[in-house]
């Protein structure tokens, strides 16, 4: 643990990580405010940041709480939404075969978007899997201890911070930094315009339906857009 | 059922099937290919998903009371959604996005 501690690699994923997690302590906070608007007791808003560690699974776990949605709804939503950790796992994948299965199994619980995308940068500067490993674990690890931090400190000291702030539009804004750069082609751009209108046209629907129903309508416009551009460059 | 029992389900839940998620190909289908058709509708899947997620978010103004009433948070987030396209940065969107939101909400 020590080696692995003052490993250079490490220490560098590490420090990569922490302009991202600035940019992740409004999120943190609004998370465990959102947790204790839940009606969570500290321990099962901390349950929420260390077991489920993804703030939009966990926003939205909330919301649909609060709501008093059936417990089957909100798990399936959830995991439709954390389907995307999917498409990350299959891109981490051909880096991290050489690795033992421990680190696979732990590398795996510390994936998330902002780690994903800086793992992915570093496996392609280097063909060291253990020190990509070592750089990607550091990184993980600035996020999860980031995470824990600030959930917490939102649950406890959240109702200090000003309504005026608006510090929710924090959330919306994690997100819109992780969308707006993959807006760069055709399919992308229509999976997202068409999930973004239906959420709104859909919005009559219970127990807030609306969001798998428009994600998944806008995932198969995505694909039939690529296989529609696909054809057509063939041509 | 009880309210206690329901959060913990869902966080064991959801944990659960997160881990697995994350955990798929880089340990259980390692030596499988992902189907083509799967490969090519995960790449949607963040789009689509997220962006499901923010739309209700941003739309929805606690202060406004009609919907066609000038939305700060719609032109704030524009702001922030160009800012992020070009620096692909997240602190960049945090800080003109929140920066955005507090001007105009102190000019309107």
């Amino acid at each position: 643990m020590r080696r692995l501690l003052a490993s250079p690699d490490f220490r560098a994923g590490f420090v990569e990580m922490l302009p991202a997690c600035i940019g992740l302590i409004p999120f943190g906070l609004v998370c465990g405010v959102g947790a204790s608007a839940a009606g969570a007791s500290w321990l099962a808003a901390l349950g929420m940041s260390a077991v489920i560690f993804s703030g939009a699974a966990q926003i939205l776990a909330g919301q649909m709480l609060a709501g008093g949605a059936p417990l089957a709804i909100i798990v399936l939503t959830c995991f439709v939404l954390g389907l995307r950790f999917l498409m990350y796992s299959a891109a981490m994948a051909p880096y991290l075969t050489a690795l033992p299965p421990r680190w696979q199994k732990a590398l795996a619980f510390l994936l998330t978007d902002q780690a994903f995308a800086s793992a992915i940068r570093r496996f392609n500067a280097s063909n060291d899997p253990h020190a990509g490993a070592q750089h990607f674990l550091g990184a993980g690890m600035a996020l999860y201890l980031c995470w824990q931090v600030t959930n917490m400190t939102g649950y406890f000291a959240g109702n200090v911070i000003p309504a005026a702030w608006s510090l929710e539009f924090a959330v919306p804004l994690c997100f819109l930094a992780l969308v707006a750069p993959l807006l760069r082609d055709m399919p992308n751009v229509a999976a997202a315009v068409v999930a973004g209108v239906a959420v709104v046209v859909l919005g009559g629907l219970p127990m807030k339906l609306n969001l798998i129903a428009a994600g998944v309508i806008g995932i198969i416009v995505g694909t039939l857009a690529d296989l529609m551009k696909e054809r057509w460059t063939r041509r | 059922m009880d309210a206690t029992l329901k959060l913990w389900l869902v966080i064991l839940a959801v944990g659960l099937l997160n881990y697995l998620s994350r955990l798929s190909f880089i340990a259980v289908f390692a030596r499988r290919t992902m189907p083509p058709l799967l490969a090519r509708a995960l790449k949607y899947v963040p789009a689509a998903m997220l962006t499901a997620l923010i739309v209700p978010m941003i739309a929805a103004d606690p202060a406004a009371g009609h919907a066609l009433t000038f939305n700060p948070r719609i032109v704030a987030a524009a702001i922030a959604g160009v800012v992020a396209f070009y620096t692909r940065s997240s602190l960049w969107t945090m800080g003109t996005g929140m920066a955005a939101l507090w001007v105009l909400q102190a000019v309107s």
